[in-house]
């Protein structure tokens, strides 16, 4: 009699255990709180860019907070910032959105920045509906027939070319060089498609020492050698602040005396303060000046720089264009149902229909795919160390 | 009072593993039924998610209510249900012990995996966790041959686990996707969740191979050289990962197909855990110890010692590339610095952490990492201050791990733990 009992008991825990869960999952929040996820690196190999993207989060939220919360449809409704570490692991990233997105139950979600990350987390974001814009990420596969994943920085295949024309057109070489982190994913990608773009104005060939390293090696004199014999005109590397530094000091002492160009990894308070007198009069492509900026630009830096005490590099201003844009978008869409799913994919429908957006890096408008198009900066360092905006480039047609 | 705590606890000694897992049950059943309603009555938002521990650390002011929460929903009722079911768990165990074990194991299992099923089943973050750490627990148990019981020092394992996701990535993603790297697909999709073990069957195997590279030095070096020459290994694995175009280099490969779900990780885990429980017990598994304590001897006694490495070390490999593939389509991508220094250090707490030479340490060592790093995240920083100071506690009071040098034997784990007609 017992035992028939329990196993009548076990037979019906085993029916509840595997029936699809009915209660207690219904996806409504509380109507009256706007969650938004930042999905950071605030430890791990690029601490920095977190902690760029944690101070403009803030920022962001600070000014909602004093505007008495977000309007929407003429309700203000409280935000809440739901910021967590994804350790600058691409397994991290993919839990940290998924708990953001079933635990925390955001409404979009901004980050993660390095591609590695972005790309797990894009797909993640696109399986449960939910909108993503990573501020940082360069990689195509990221936003990629993803519907819900979006970008703020322009891509590498229009970051080559604008380097290659600007060189061509400012300089008049002919003759270029590269050098570049071979197992890194961003400064791979873009040697390739400055490559791809210089031979296509100079001719096969044009690119005369397209020479690699790899990830934390510091002394670069081989490669640089070559360079330096193969009559090159220009070197190009993409590079981030600390290899930059190690890579201009090393080619000056080796005799490279010709200009040296770089792309948007440059764009860190760092380089210059590594980097010093080396790279005075040096250019390389950017998201936005600092030095020289004016109108919203200069008042975000300014306010930054007053209350955390450097000058924000592009992850920073990145990031505050990706909030802007999340806040546009859920302004756009007139009214929050409260019905979480329902909001998330209005919020999406708003973001893709977001046209000419005026952020500090620049005017957006999506593609298809989630790519903005917008213009690229080149930027000089001066003889102060500053970032001086020289000339902007805009994608044509 | 103390005599009472004192008759409580030792009945708890009588509970059999059956017993313990009909509780779990009746308490993650409990947290399905009446969960949101009581999370909601405690001032908590939802259900906390791991164990009120996240909640605890991001708002210290609902700590009463997630302890209150875990008592009522997980400690309370186990410990109830364990406690009044003592004799009828006991008889169930002894009649279910009288039958082949087989049988007496596959209940324990489908209760295990019941209860996996519904603790996950409230929220996609704790099966994306759970997923995780059962990958985790292959992947120490497979580094604990080598590292325990063969006592050699490897370091190669992020660079098996780097092989067998990519040779599993690359069989899915050529044969069941469309894709713009290998074109269309081979074969129809619908075939693939078939398929699926034969891909992490292939990454098993493309590892063992690998692993000849570390194996055949192995015959001539041991200790801190064998561990450097496992070590470049796994540098050259992620190095030809990253200059391997076809897979993309740096840029990882992504668009894996969905099919490792819980079924099929538990599944898998599983089947290793039993394998290499087996393995370590039988006659190679002593000669491993042999290896390992002393090298000559063991020579002189007639065991092959290069047999013994090479199995060992392809064993070994096979199964940390089996978790390697899992890994990959769990979570839908993989690139190569994924399987850095950062992996290593986190495998090589797991192993030492948890116990050398044991299987119960290995799964003890990757549930209790895996769960601190994702319990300690809102932390930040400290995370990385908290953890590796437990390593080095749990090291300075037990130097071999917290279970190590402990067999784990199945029949003794599934057998009642007192004799039914005794108490009545």
């Amino acid at each position: 009699m017992r035992k028939g009992f329990l196993c009548g008991v076990y037979v019906l825990l085993v029916i509840i255990a595997f029936s699809p869960s009915g209660c207690g999952n219904g996806e409504t929040i509380k109507i009256g709180t706007i969650k938004i996820g930042i999905n950071a690196p605030l430890t791990g190999d690029i601490p920095k860019v977190g902690e760029g993207t944690k101070f403009a989060a803030q920022m962001w939220l600070e000014d909602i907070q004093a505007a008495g919360g977000l309007e929407v449809g003429g309700k203000k409704y409280p935000v809440e910032l739901a910021i967590e570490d994804n350790e600058s692991k691409a397994e991290s990233a993919v839990k940290v959105n998924t708990k953001m997105i079933t635990e925390d139950e955001v409404l979009v979600i901004v980050g993660p920045q390095a591609s590695k990350q972005a790309v797990p987390a894009g797909g993640i974001a696109n399986k449960y509906k939910t909108p993503m814009i990573s501020p940082w990420s360069t990689n195509p596969d990221t936003t990629k027939d993803r519907p819900y994943v979006f970008r703020t920085p322009f891509l590498d295949p229009f970051q080559g070319p604008v380097l290659a024309n600007f060189i061509t057109e400012e300089f008049k070489f002919t003759k270029s060089a590269v050098l570049y982190d071979v197992a890194s994913d961003y400064p791979k990608g873009l040697a390739e498609f400055f490559k791809k773009a210089w031979e296509n104005l100079h001719g096969p060939g044009s690119v005369v020492a397209f020479e690699s390293f790899t990830t934390k090696d510091a002394d670069f004199s081989s490669q640089l050698t070559k360079i330096t014999n193969s009559g090159a005109q220009v070197l190009f590397t993409p590079q981030y602040y600390n290899e930059v530094a190690l890579i201009v000091q090393q080619a000056h002492q080796l005799g490279w005396k010709e200009p040296i160009v770089g792309s948007d990894s440059w764009g860190s308070a760092e380089t210059v303060q590594l980097c010093g007198k080396d790279c005075y009069g040096l250019f390389f492509s950017t998201h936005y000046a600092a030095a020289g900026a004016t109108g919203a630009t200069k008042e975000f830096i300014d306010r930054y720089k007053a209350k955390f005490g450097y000058v924000p590099d592009d992850v920073a201003a990145l990031t505050w264009d990706s909030l802007r844009i999340v806040q546009k978008a859920i302004q756009d869409t007139g009214e929050l149902t409260g019905d979480l799913k329902k909001d998330r994919n209005r919020v999406r429908d708003a973001m893709g229909r977001i046209e000419k957006f005026k952020g500090i890096t620049g005017e957006m408008t999506f593609t298809e795919e989630g790519d903005p198009i917008k213009c690229a900066v080149i930027v000089r360092i001066s003889d102060a160390g500053e970032f001086e905006f020289y000339k902007s480039v805009c994608p044509t047609g | 009072m103390r005599a009472w705590i004192r008759t409580s606890t030792s009945a708890f000694s009588q509970v059999p593993l059956l017993g313990w897992l009909f509780g779990a049950l009746i308490a993650v059943a409990l947290e399905h039924l009446v969960g949101t309603p009581l999370a909601l009555a405690l001032g908590l938002p939802k259900i906390p998610v791991l164990f009120g521990f996240v909640i605890m650390l991001k708002k210290p002011i609902l700590i009463p209510s997630a302890i209150l929460y875990v008592l009522c929903i997980y400690v309370v009722p186990i410990g109830v249900t364990t406690r009044l079911s003592i004799s009828r768990t006991n008889r169930l165990a002894a009649e279910l012990f009288r039958s082949p074990i087989v049988i007496s194991v596959a209940v324990h299992l489908a209760l295990l995996y019941a209860i996996l099923h519904m603790w996950a089943g409230i929220n996609d973050y704790r099966l994306l966790v759970l997923k995780l750490t059962l990958i985790a627990i292959m992947v120490t148990l497979s580094l604990n041959v080598i590292n325990g019981y063969m006592g050699e020092f490897s370091c190669s394992h992020p660079g098996f686990m780097a092989l067998g996701a990519y040779g599993a990535s690359v069989f899915t993603v050529v044969l069941f996707v469309d894709d713009r790297l290998f074109g269309a697909a081979i074969l129809p999709p619908a075939l693939g969740p078939f398929m699926f073990p034969i891909a992490l069957i292939l990454g098993g195997l493309v590892a063992s191979l690998g692993a000849l590279a570390v194996a055949i030095p192995s015959f001539r070096t041991r200790g801190d050289y064998l561990a450097i020459i496992s070590l470049a290994f796994m540098f050259i694995v992620k190095s030809l990962i990253e200059n391997l175009e076809f897979v993309r280099g740096p840029r990882g490969l992504s668009g894996q197909p969905d099919w490792a779900n819980l079924p099929t990780v538990f599944l898998w885990t599983v089947i290793c855990v039993w394998i290499i429980n087996n393995f370590v017990r039988c006659t190679m598994g002593k000669a491993l110890n042999a290896v390992r304590d002393n090298e000559m001897a063991a020579e002189a006694m007639t065991v092959n010692t290069r047999r013994t490495k090479i199995v060992a070390f392809l064993f070994s490999a096979f199964w940390a590339g089996v978790a390697g593939g899992l890994f990959a389509h769990v979570l839908g991508y993989v690139n190569p610095g994924t399987f850095g220094i950062q992996k290593l250090a986190e495998v090589l707490a797991m192993v030492y952490f948890g116990g050398l030479n044991s299987v119960y340490g290995a799964v003890v060592g990757a549930v209790s990492i895996s769960l601190l790093g994702e319990v300690l995240r809102p932390l930040e920083i400290f995370k990385w201050i908290i953890i590796p100071l437990l390593l080095i506690l749990v090291m300075i009071f037990r130097p071999t791990g917290l279970i190590a040098f402990k067999e784990l034997n199945v029949t003794n784990l599934v057998k009642p733990k007192q004799n039914p007609d005794e108490e009545m």
